[in-house]
């Protein structure tokens, strides 16, 4: 229970720091709601045009976090705006990277197997592509659940700028 | 990325097609009133329905979802969903996917609407 509040504080504080729209911040964080969406690809999307990548690139950046984003505030939060999560960007070298950092249940998308496109499509199959998507667009991805030195779950998407 | 509007969809009657221009950003907020759009249509018996991108600034894979959702019924009932005038932003998901191996996605509306008139449907997976 300390833990948990100890995760949630930690979250909260987070959120109050960065909440407010700092261009030179790295980090973003919003409560768990699809309306948050937005606002984080745009964050993504800057940052990653910024470091060099062309509007195409930044884009599928953009929709591998917003896909990441939309799996948490649906599977693990609930739809509960009551939680946050932050996006945070670190660069190094030609390396960009998206870190998102949850408080949900751990869930790790490197799991789930990416479907066989030709017979979804032949056998008209829903739902289950944003994690595919994400595997496609990026060019690594990694994950590591919460632990006792870290409350937060991390998701890294990594791009190399060519 | 410039997404101005959030989403909005402008519909048009064509005959017994129907043409949904979409405007904004297609994801999981927005992909439920694009949803409730269709299904409107076809619980009134509209089944051939022509999707213009032309003012869609992005989509994710819950705007993809919706397509997924409608298109074996229409095609079982003679129907269809076909895709006009996306930008290559938009496309290049449909692509990555390999949408456009189940759906028309032409270039311009006239080439849909005359594709509608010939009963010509892509389904050759």
């Amino acid at each position: 229970m300390l833990y948990k509040n100890l995760q949630m504080a930690t979250l909260r504080a987070m959120y109050r720091m960065y909440s407010r729209n700092d261009t030179y911040s790295n980090l973003i964080c919003a409560p768990g709601k699809y309306s948050e969406l937005r606002k984080v690809r745009k964050f993504v999307s800057t940052k990653a045009e910024l470091f060099g990548f062309g509007a195409d690139e930044a884009n599928q950046i953009a929709l591998a976090v917003d896909e990441a984003c939309t799996n948490l505030i649906q599977h693990a939060y609930h739809l509960d705006k009551s939680k946050q999560f932050c996006v945070e960007v670190e660069t190094s070298g030609r390396r960009f990277v998206v870190k998102i950092l949850d408080d949900g249940e751990p869930f790790n998308p490197l799991d789930v197997n990416s479907p066989n496109m030709k017979k979804y499509l032949k056998e008209f199959r829903k739902g289950g592509l944003g994690i595919h998507l994400m595997k496609l667009v990026m060019d690594d991805i990694k994950y590591s659940p919460s632990s006792k030195s870290r409350p937060q779950n991390v998701l890294k998407l990594i791009k190399l700028l060519q | 990325m410039t997404e101005k509007n959030k989403f909005s969809i402008m519909h048009r009657t064509n005959g017994e097609v129907d043409c949904l221009h979409l405007h904004g950003y297609l994801d999981a907020l927005t992909a439920p009133e694009l949803e409730s759009s269709i299904d409107k249509l076809i619980k009134d018996g509209r089944k051939m329905i022509l999707v213009n991108f032309r003012n869609l600034d992005y989509i994710s894979s819950a705007g993809l979802g919706v397509f997924m959702a409608f298109i074996e019924d229409l095609r079982k009932s003679g129907g269809d969903i076909k895709l006009t005038e996306m930008n290559p932003k938009v496309f290049s998901v449909f692509d990555l996917l390999g949408f456009p191996m189940l759906f028309d996605i032409d270039k311009e509306d006239e080439s849909a609407l005359q594709k509608f008139a010939n009963g010509d449907i892509k389904g050759d997976v």
